[in-house]
């Protein structure tokens, strides 16, 4: 297989009875990747073979263009992880535990310790570096897990679910690193979670799967572009009779909330302001809907629609 | 808080070898250990086997005797061994359990190293310290005898070869134990408690058993005849126990290794990444 940040070849990995992947082939291009699905779907058994720390069924996968199973600590030394559970060492001060995963990963002691201190920096723990990692809240914890998997300047990052476990205004302050991080250019990160909204605005590429199975992979602009936009209405009188009236049109409509969704398939929009006029309603606003990787998602559950990447 | 990007401004950094990666690990684990209770479990084992070993020299001098078996005479009591499983347990029980418990194992498992690299560098950490604990007393003590004068220098240099062809044994055993229990549980204590308990139940059973049925090969299984029986010969002495010492520190050395083996595929069974 030839180099690339990641690539999968008829990929497919059983434990015993159940297939957590199936049948994955993808290429991904260097960026910020969304690794998006439900529990369940095969995000960590993805990772768990990118890393090379089990061996697939079937296929073949590279990574930063070495085969993680013939290569894995190639593949380790150029990768950083962040896990998803509290595994952090509660004994060590954050610059004792990161500059520890440093040597580990191949840095020289001298140079772990002065990575340890920018990226701890970086991670805002500069000033509770050396307090016991025991003492730490939940987002301090979640800052130390970042910092380490970026300690040894890996060309490729997997986050795995970041945002766990953080109240909002944790989430904000990850979202906002990781946003940082995209935007410093020259790695690649490839963030695994179920919280789809987390990855608005902050992935370029995105994968989707859904019971082991590939629903979508490639650029998010590229995919949200994709398929039929919906038009969203809103009206002032019976919502369930306008939504009647248009189903008498020939235009399939559903009420969301306060709003209306509906496919024109030609744009024409001369049936939403008959079946208004017939409903006794008024159009208060009319316009497409804007699509975000979880509507993909949804859009692409409901049409059971796969799709590789090329 | 506030955020700024870091300065990574510097040339791309050669990095270490595995050797390098795995000693770091060994240094870790050393250091981690030197807590209350196996720097206590260390003090006492010291502090009582070189007392003994020199008082024992001491009257030898004085009485006239084999200054080797008086060399010897503290690794032929149960409480060595005693005071090797204390060190062990202390110093052991956590060493994988710690990390199966809090799950660090993960993250090293997701660095550039093997699953033989980490367990090997654990066990580095436990046999050191066991080392220091088996070795280091008789040889303080046998320079304190040689430099008092109550024992030859020859007789002082075999005492420090005998310790340390025990110590090697005792260290890979015990080694072995702590590594294949530690790797069955989360909890320190719960490893602890089981190194005592296999350790004291085994012995105990092998020596009522064999007493019973007269069969000396019985011994094999059990850790103070075995202990004995090398102590003897690698001091030099004529051994009186029915066990040969060879086959003895054969059977401890293999019993480490085999234990370390099972600690190695437990750990290979571990999920890495957790879901």
């Amino acid at each position: 297989m030839p180099g690339g940040l990641l690539q999968a070849d008829s990929v497919t990995k059983r434990f015993d009875q159940v297939e957590a992947l199936s049948n994955l082939t993808v290429e991904i291009a260097p960026g910020t990747i969304g690794l998006v699905g439900p529990n369940g779907s095969g995000k960590t058994t993805l990772l768990r073979l990118l890393m090379g720390l089990i061996p697939p069924s079937l296929g073949r996968l590279s990574v930063l263009g070495f085969d993680p199973q013939q290569e894995p600590l190639r593949v380790r030394e150029r990768v950083g992880y962040m896990p998803e559970h509290d595994c952090l060492m509660p004994d060590l001060s954050a610059v004792g535990f990161v500059s520890f995963m440093g040597r580990l990963s191949g840095l020289p002691r001298e140079v772990a310790m002065s990575r340890t201190h920018d990226v701890l920096e970086f991670v805002g723990l500069k000033e509770e570096r050396y307090r016991k990692i025991r003492e730490y809240s939940v987002g301090m914890r979640q800052r130390v897990k970042l910092a380490q998997a970026l300690v040894h300047d890996p060309p490729l990052c997997f986050l795995d679910e970041p945002t766990s476990g953080l109240d909002p205004q944790g989430r904000e302050e990850m979202l906002r690193l990781l946003g940082v991080l995209a935007k410093l250019g020259g790695h690649s990160f490839v963030i695994s979670t179920h919280l789809l909204p987390d990855t608005e605005g902050l992935v370029d590429q995105v994968l989707l799967l859904n019971a082991g199975r590939l629903l979508a992979a490639g650029p998010v602009r590229e995919l949200l572009s994709q398929g039929s936009v919906e038009t969203v209405v809103r009206v002032k009188g019976d919502p369930e009779a306008f939504v009647s009236a248009l189903s008498a049109k020939g235009v399939r409509a559903r009420t969301e909330g306060l709003e209306i969704r509906l496919s024109l398939p030609d744009g024409n929009t001369r049936p939403v302001f008959e079946a208004a006029q017939a409903s006794h309603a008024q159009v208060r606003y009319l316009g497409p809907s804007v699509r975000t990787i979880e509507d993909l998602f949804l859009s692409m559950m409901e049409g059971g629609a796969r799709r590789s990447a090329p | 808080m506030s955020i700024s990007a870091p300065r990574y401004v510097q040339a791309p950094v050669a990095r270490v070898g595995r050797t390098s990666r795995t000693w770091s690990i060994v240094q870790r684990e050393i250091r981690r250990r030197s807590t209350w209770g196996p720097l206590l479990a260390m003090v006492l084992t010291w502090f009582i086997i070189t007392l003994w070993t020199v008082v024992s020299v001491f009257f030898t001098s004085l009485v006239g005797g084999s200054i080797r078996a008086a060399f010897e005479t503290p690794y032929e009591s149960v409480i060595w061994n005693l005071l090797m499983l204390i060190v062990a347990a202390t110093v052991g029980a956590g060493s994988l359990a710690d990390d199966i418990g809090s799950r660090s194992i993960t993250l090293y498992l997701s660095r550039p190293i093997h699953l033989t690299d980490y367990v090997a560098a654990k066990a580095s950490a436990i046999g050191i310290w066991i080392l220091i604990a088996a070795v280091g007393p008789g040889c303080v003590a046998a320079g304190v005898s040689a430099a008092l004068g109550w024992a030859s220098v020859s007789d002082a240099l075999a005492a420090v070869g005998g310790c340390l062809a025990l110590g090697l044994v005792t260290a890979v055993f015990f080694t072995g134990i702590c590594l294949a229990l530690s790797s069955v549980t989360r909890r320190s204590l719960y490893a602890g408690v089981a190194i005592f308990g296999v350790v004291l139940s085994v012995t105990a059973a092998v020596s009522v058993i064999s007493g019973i049925t007269q069969n000396a090969n019985l011994l094999y299984a059990d850790l103070t005849s075995n202990t004995q029986s090398i102590a003897e010969a690698a001091f030099g002495l004529p051994s009186p126990y029915p066990t040969d010492p060879a086959a003895s520190a054969a059977v401890m050395v293999l019993t480490g290794v085999v234990l370390a083996t099972l600690a190695w595929w437990r750990l290979s069974r571990i999920e890495v990444v957790g879901e």
